[in-house]
């Protein structure tokens, strides 16, 4: 049996792994795609592998601030895991790949029986916290450019590869700003040769460039084991 | 009649998590609860240190901020008799990257982790309020970063003093302007101007380090939606906070 692709279970002994299996669907997820609404009941969990999911609160009925980013580190779900069934937040398929899926019923009884998962998402979700207040300080202080550097560094890190898609639009809600700022800082990088933009597809080309782009918050934060 | 404060037994059920334990938990709990004295500034943790206390405040406020490299800071959440401060020591985070800060003095409880540790993880029910508590501070903290993005400053000032005056008793807020400029992450004329602003509309009455409330209804009319979207979930997730947060 191969390693799971996902942090948390594969930080699990295998007996309490083993117990989990029966339950989890592997599933690809698509860019684009909503897997909760804010206020919304949970249906499923998902543990990527090679996805990414972006947690996203919704302000006035519209405009939305990325406050979280879960990929091969963690769960999408988390609420389950401290007892709540009602999502904050919008999670939406930011990176498109695989995942294993887990009903909400079925994830809530695994989770009871299992105190080495218990302490692993409880760990994860003290992470997730630790992600979301730095989120809250860099959107206050830090320039349009360091904060699209470092959510790329992020991406990157969650994918585990220097290339992926994403459009204008998508980067202006994840940073929280329009799209005109988008363009300005994104043409500020590819100007530098840090990364390459067209048609929302996305190049890494210089690794240190990007980092030395990127606010403090980047390497401040825990960055997942790539 | 009120009682004169001083000849107040303090309890530590003013803390109304700790009041919502079941009884056994909190009889198991009470020996090991130290009343503390938690003064205006007293750093109750600092950013990436390790922290050997959990604070259960009763009538103090206490702020969680997110400290730049710069030094500069910006407040994320605030707890105050509803909740406890130090989450990392039962969610088995190792440091945080915030700071703790007592923005309003009082007093409080505090419990060594590993004693609260035990608990959390021998009491399904104590695990269940605790973790609920973690989800409603998730919330405020969620709720905050998009707060700081989207909404003007005069709403972000009334989005604290509501969070202040849920927490205190009274109508008045000692705060320097400055301390507030640190809390919400913004210069100190920016701050001045939106005091300026709601002192102008009849809301607040500024002077000297501390703003006195006069119209709160006007202030819950004025502020942004971040302020209801928090009580909604504290009031939904922490119901025996209801009575705390009115």
């Amino acid at each position: 049996m191969s390693r799971p692709e996902n942090g948390v279970l594969a930080a699990l002994p295998r007996k309490a792994y083993l117990a989990l299996l029966p339950g989890l669907a592997p599933v690809t997820l698509a860019f684009g795609h909503v897997l909760y609404e804010p206020g919304a009941t949970i249906p499923d969990v998902y543990f990527p592998g090679r996805s990414v999911v972006s947690l996203l609160t919704v302000v006035d009925g519209h405009e939305a601030l990325e406050v979280g980013l879960v990929g091969h580190d963690g769960m999408v779900g988390i609420p389950l895991a401290l007892g709540v069934d009602v999502s904050p937040v919008r999670a939406l398929v930011q990176g498109a790949g695989s995942a294993l899926q887990m009903s909400a019923g079925r994830f809530r009884k695994a989770f009871n029986a299992s105190p080495p998962l218990q302490r692993g998402l409880h760990r994860y979700a003290h992470e997730l916290m630790a992600q979301v207040t730095q989120t809250a300080a860099c959107n206050r202080f830090h320039r349009v450019e360091a904060r699209l550097a470092r959510w790329l560094l992020m991406t990157r890190d969650r994918v585990r590869s220097g290339q992926f898609h994403l459009t204008h639009e998508f980067l202006a809600h994840m940073l929280g700003v329009r799209r005109v700022g988008v363009t300005e800082a994104a043409s500020g990088l590819q100007k530098r040769r840090v990364i390459d933009y067209s048609r929302g597809n996305i190049r890494i080309l210089d690794d240190a460039g990007l980092e030395a782009a990127a606010c403090s918050c980047y390497k401040r934060a825990t960055a997942p084991r790539r | 009649m009120s009682t004169p404060l001083a000849a107040r037994r303090p309890n530590p059920r003013d803390n109304s998590l700790l009041a919502s334990l079941p009884e056994a938990d909190y009889k198991a709990l009470l020996p090991h609860l130290e009343r503390t004295s938690m003064p205006l500034g007293m750093a109750v943790y600092e950013s990436g240190s390790a922290q050997g206390f959990v604070y259960f405040p009763t009538d103090s406020i206490v702020s969680l901020l997110y400290v730049l490299e710069s030094g500069a800071s910006t407040e994320i959440a605030v707890t105050g008799n509803e909740g406890l401060v130090g989450i990392s020591l039962f969610m088995g985070g190792e440091t945080t990257p915030s700071r703790a800060v007592v923005q309003s003095a009082g007093e409080g409880y505090r419990v060594r982790g590993a004693v609260l540790r035990k608990l959390f993880e021998t009491s399904g029910e104590v695990q269940h309020l605790l973790l609920l508590y973690t989800q409603a501070l998730i919330t405020q903290m969620t709720q905050t970063a998009v707060c700081n993005r989207h909404h003007a400053v005069d709403q972000q000032l009334c989005r604290w003093l509501l969070l202040m005056l849920d927490r205190l008793a009274g109508n008045e807020v000692r705060m320097t302007q400055e301390l507030i400029a640190n809390m919400l992450g913004v210069r100190r004329e920016g701050v001045t101007e939106a005091a300026g602003k709601l002192q102008a509309e009849g809301l607040i009455e500024y002077s000297r380090g501390r703003i006195r409330v006069l119209d709160r209804p006007g202030l819950e009319a004025r502020v942004c939606e971040c302020y209801a979207v928090v009580k909604r979930e504290y009031q939904r997730l922490l119901p025996y906070a209801k009575a705390a947060l009115a």
